[in-house]
């Protein structure tokens, strides 16, 4: 199932299968298929995927799938920009990275709204997967890669997101104790000098519980002078002070290699937006490469808790 | 490459209007027989029952100078090794051409070929014109825009008794249009359509191929770039102006009639550019438009009229 290429580049293993869905699989006009996020439902995996449409702006769609693997896209999108209302001007330039988190069995979305001031976080709740009720816009301008913990953390809700201050683009958390007011901000980790995330960093996957901390999985950006690198890196944080970095992977465990990650609208992109762990460890990490397709990349979690770091 | 009225076009992507040629690219310096850096945007006309091709071709010292393509016997594109027009050395030209001549556009009217191209000068770009109507010889007209003006493209008709231009001046990066009674003095500017904010051509467009005489208005072919952090990503739209009154647009297409997606779109020199710089109809009534890709290779994509007029007035509600 997964490819057999000797290991030493890449931690995690891509899917033979790869890209797993293309904008070919869209049963809609579209331009491009990217960045999906996954949930485990009673009916199979579901992936919520950012599609860019032709007109330029971007949408979610449904994507739907026995194994976790091989998918099938919804007759028509599933979540739109907001054409009226307090959310349409903030989501004018369409609606990006959709992370799901499941909080006491109730499904949110946090997503980007791009409108003409800027990028901001935005929060939605769903009870089919079909049918979308927005919550609120949860960030200021200049804000985006919003993920809500899976659980509250004493006592508090609590997101990872990726202000951008002094040019310098690093993850943050803030809390919240009703899921609409946010505040007590403190930043995670930074970019770092002479690394492969020295330019910027976000979250990608929604935070997993392990017996050594959270493990979030997050995207690494260096800039070079044929534009920007997105690898795919690991931290681990405390599990009742998130702010506190237990330790962080000093190397990326995916990084851009196959044509289908170096060829595209944004070529040299690995971002990841979800993963699937099976009662026995292993993983499925789902990915958007060159901002063109969507990806499955493999590892079991004790491989990255031992390796990874 | 062989192209003629048998080759087949397929539709490899849904995604696209303009159905790409099987056998693309075209053109790409491997055909060639001369050495040479890269092979760019072709300015397309119908001369004597052929199509020929002005290609813009830059040469390994970084000048570009542009070269005539025409089918040999089997249907295949050779480039002549001696440049069609290449830039000048006469004192009067010579400045605003000393990095190079490129992108051609070619209009019939009023009995001559007339050729639009960019001369790029120590000051910039200037839209350069020039006429022949043999295709062998080629007569210099002279600069007809202000710097940093490219992607000029004449109508195939007089409007309202006066001679107009397409084109795209530096500041704003919108197509405007210009008018002129004698093709030497030009004025009357006006903007026709500029980038739109959140679309696929949110900041530069340019006319592509020579404006093209419908029932609807006149259509026009275009360039629309979109910026993004890895570079931009250039596609090909369409847009439908009046024919009396060309500032007013009767449709525009909300989504792009062509996208890079091919490897020889996304990978050359510049990438992610498809970019069109000519259109001729085909015996069978469609529209085969010709495009340089990566600003590597020529490239032929063709579509009906129907789709792209269609694609102009009705796609507001794509998504």
């Amino acid at each position: 199932m997964i490819n057999t290429r000797p290991r030493g580049l890449d931690l995690l293993q891509r899917w033979e299968g790869n890209p797993a869905l293309t904008v070919e699989d869209v049963p809609f006009r579209a331009n491009t298929v990217f960045n999906g996020s996954p949930v485990v439902t009673e009916d199979g995996v579901y992936l919520l995927l950012r599609i860019e449409g032709q007109r330029g702006y971007s949408y979610f769609a449904l994507a739907r799938s026995q194994d976790g693997l091989h998918f099938t896209i919804d007759e028509k999108p599933v979540m739109l920009p907001a054409n009226e209302g307090n959310f349409a001007i903030y989501e004018e330039k369409g609606i990006e990275d959709p992370r799901i988190t499941v909080i006491d069995g109730v499904c949110y979305v946090m997503y980007t709204a791009v409108g003409g001031y800027g990028p901001r976080i935005a929060l939605a709740k769903t009870h089919d997967y079909v049918n979308y009720e927005r919550i609120a816009l949860v960030s200021e301008p200049g804000n985006k890669d919003g993920i809500l913990f899976p659980q509250k953390i004493n006592g508090r809700y609590a997101r990872l997101d990726r202000p951008i201050g002094l040019d310098r683009g690093s993850i943050w958390i803030s809390y919240s104790p009703d899921l609409v007011n946010w505040g007590d901000s403190q930043v995670v980790i930074t970019p770092r000098s002479g690394y492969w995330d020295e330019f910027r960093v976000g979250a990608s996957v929604t935070p997993i519980e392990t017996d050594q901390g959270w493990l979030e999985i997050y995207h690494g950006v260096k800039m070079t002078s044929a534009g920007p690198i997105y690898r795919i890196g690991v931290v681990l944080l405390d599990m009742e002070d998130p702010s506190q970095v237990i330790k962080r992977g000093d190397q990326p465990i995916l990084s851009p290699r196959e044509e289908y990650e170096r060829i595209g609208d944004i070529g040299n992109v690995c971002f990841a937006c979800g993963a699937v762990i099976s009662d026995n460890g292993e993983m499925k990490i789902y990915y958007g490469a060159a901002d063109t397709s969507i990806c499955i990349a493999m590892c079991t979690l004790n491989q990255i808790l031992k390796e990874g770091f | 490459m062989a192209v003629t009225m048998r080759s087949r076009f397929v539709k490899r992507h849904n995604q696209d209007i303009v159905y790409r040629w099987e056998g693309n690219p075209l053109i790409n310096i491997y055909d060639l027989s001369f050495k040479c850096s890269n092979i760019h945007n072709a300015g397309t006309v119908f001369f004597k029952d052929e199509i020929l091709l002005l290609i813009t071709i830059e040469h390994l010292s970084g000048q570009c100078s542009i070269h005539l393509a025409r089918q040999d016997a089997n249907g295949y594109y050779q480039v002549e090794p001696n440049p069609f027009l290449s830039p000048s050395t006469e004192s009067k030209y010579k400045q605003h051409e000393s990095h190079g001549v490129s992108d051609a556009r070619v209009t019939f009217l009023e009995g001559m070929f007339y050729i639009m191209y960019n001369a790029f000068g120590d000051h910039g770009y200037r839209l350069g014109l020039a006429k022949t109507g043999d295709f062998q010889s080629v007569e210099r007209m002279g600069f007809i825009s202000e710097p940093d003006t490219k992607a000029g493209a004449l109508f195939p008709a007089r409007i309202k008794g006066r001679y107009a231009r397409l084109e795209r001046p530096g500041h704003g990066s919108s197509i405007w249009i210009t008018y002129s009674d004698d093709l030497v003095y030009w004025g009357s500017s006006e903007i026709v359509i500029s980038p739109r904010d959140g679309f696929w051509d949110a900041n530069r467009i340019g006319t592509g191929a020579p404006p093209i005489e419908i029932d609807e208005g006149w259509l026009v072919i275009y360039y629309g770039i979109k910026d993004t952090s890895a570079g931009p990503i250039c596609r090909m739209g369409a847009v439908i102006l009046d024919k009396q009154e060309p500032t007013n647009v009767i449709g525009r297409s909300n989504i792009p009639i062509l996208s890079p997606r091919e490897n020889y779109e996304r990978i050359g020199d510049l990438s992610n550019i498809v970019f069109p710089t000519g259109a001729v109809t085909g015996s069978n009534g469609d529209l085969n438009i010709f495009y340089g890709a990566s600003n590597s290779c020529i490239c032929v994509g063709t579509s009906t009229f129907e789709q792209i007029i269609k694609n102009c007035i009705e796609s507001q509600e794509e998504y």
